[in-house]
């Protein structure tokens, strides 16, 4: 097939496609806490700084599947019972968004609310990372 | 739960329905025919196998790659149908490469269901495992078919009319779209453990066709529809797009595909 392409387009592809790969690089990202426990995410609000890639961490203690869904964050991610899943979210603007459990969508609700933080600004850790369970929102 | 059902059953075999309808499209000649005994005794056990497998062992390879197991694969997957259905797209004359146009087809429509369909069965292992009423159950899968298999045969039959009074080659382009759908799917994938990068969004167009209502969830699959895309979807998409189209305009193409000399 790329006998096919002249040699311009196939050089003009070959950088294209290096320009792609180009973006792909690791890096330490902060990392959030998610937890769901009867069908019931803790905690139910997360806060995270605003134009930030963030890690985050959703461990299921139900004996049940369920599946972390968000239409704003445009994620899906099936937790099966007793295991943790890793996804990745932002970076975001200010603002809040929603999620759920597929398998249980009326109990199983948060949501991530995205916040400006000032580069100077002292942010106690407790406003970014809630406790487990201190929160929730119905 | 009923309606809970209901679009989880769209959401996971509405691609299916889209996928045969534009098939079925593709190979209209009775020297080409898909659907025989044989491809069907194929594609149905296949199918089954390939589900329960990925059902079965769902959990071991999600904590695969650092938990990135699930991605990965299904990524793989998405990708795999990008490539078969661009080259069933370049692949157009009617009489040249039915064995490996038909390969290509069983391979779509495998991987197609697989990926789907153990992603409904999921639900359905956790719903049975919740000792929840059956009838919610039961009335919405029905419905939901009922809905899949109307959209699917109104597609048919409006893109063929569309390749015969409008342009020859729509449902050729739809399938296209189609395959870059999947591609989205699969970048969606990547980017959500880390792979590819997530760049802001270029525009969000949820108060015109937001992503969740039943319109935003069709286009998405049949045009790889997004509310939110970033810059890199955006290359990756245009250029999946224009490669395909760009190759098969190309005059040495058209000779190979035509069988034409040169």
């Amino acid at each position: 097939m790329v006998k096919i392409l002249s040699k311009g387009y196939t050089v003009l592809l070959l950088i294209h496609l290096l320009f792609l790969f180009s973006f792909i690089v690791e890096a330490k990202r902060p990392e959030y806490q998610l937890a769901l426990k009867n069908h019931l995410f803790y905690p139910a609000q997360i806060i995270i700084p605003a134009n930030k890639k963030v890690k985050l961490v959703i461990y299921n203690h139900d004996n049940s599947v369920e599946e972390f869904d968000s239409f704003d964050l445009n994620r899906e991610k099936v937790i099966f019972p007793l295991q943790k899943s890793i996804i990745f979210i932002g970076p975001l603007p200010v603002g809040e968004y929603h999620f759920f459990g597929e398998y249980h969508p009326n109990s199983a609700r948060g949501k991530v609310v995205v916040v400006e933080i000032k580069r100077n600004q002292a942010v106690s850790p407790h406003l970014l990372n809630p406790k487990q369970g201190e929160l929730h929102v119905n | 739960m009923l309606i809970n059902t209901v679009l989880l059953f769209l959401q996971s075999a509405l691609p299916l329905f889209i996928i045969i309808s534009l098939l079925l499209l593709r190979f209209t000649t009775a020297s080409e025919s898909l659907v025989t005994h044989k491809n069907i005794f194929i594609m149905s056990a296949l199918a089954i196998v390939f589900v329960f497998l990925l059902n079965q062992h769902m959990e071991k390879i999600s904590q695969l790659f650092d938990g990135k197991g699930t991605e990965l694969i299904f990524s793989c997957g998405f990708i795999i149908i990008y490539f078969c259905s661009a080259l069933l797209f370049l692949l157009n004359n009617k009489n040249r490469f039915i064995k490996v146009k038909k390969t290509l087809a069983l391979i779509v429509l495998l991987l197609v269901c697989s990926l789907n369909g153990s992603h409904f069965i999921l639900y359905l292992t956790s719903y049975w495992a919740q000792s929840l009423p059956f009838e919610s159950l039961f009335i919405g899968i029905i419905l939901a078919i009922g809905i899949c298999i109307s959209f699917a045969i109104l597609f048919y039959f409006l893109l063929r009319y569309c390749d015969a009074y409008i342009y020859i080659n729509t449902s050729c382009y739809f399938l296209l779209f189609f395959a870059l759908g999947q591609l989205m799917q699969s970048i969606a994938l990547l980017q959500q453990v880390d792979i590819l990068p997530l760049n802001d969004s270029l525009w969000n167009s949820t108060n015109f066709i937001a992503e969740n209502s039943e319109l935003g969830q069709l286009l998405r699959v049949l045009l790889g529809y997004e509310t939110t895309p970033s810059v890199m979807q955006l290359i990756i998409y245009l250029t999946a797009f224009i490669v395909p189209v760009f190759i098969s305009k190309s005059r040495s193409f058209v000779w190979l595909s035509q069988g034409e000399k040169s």
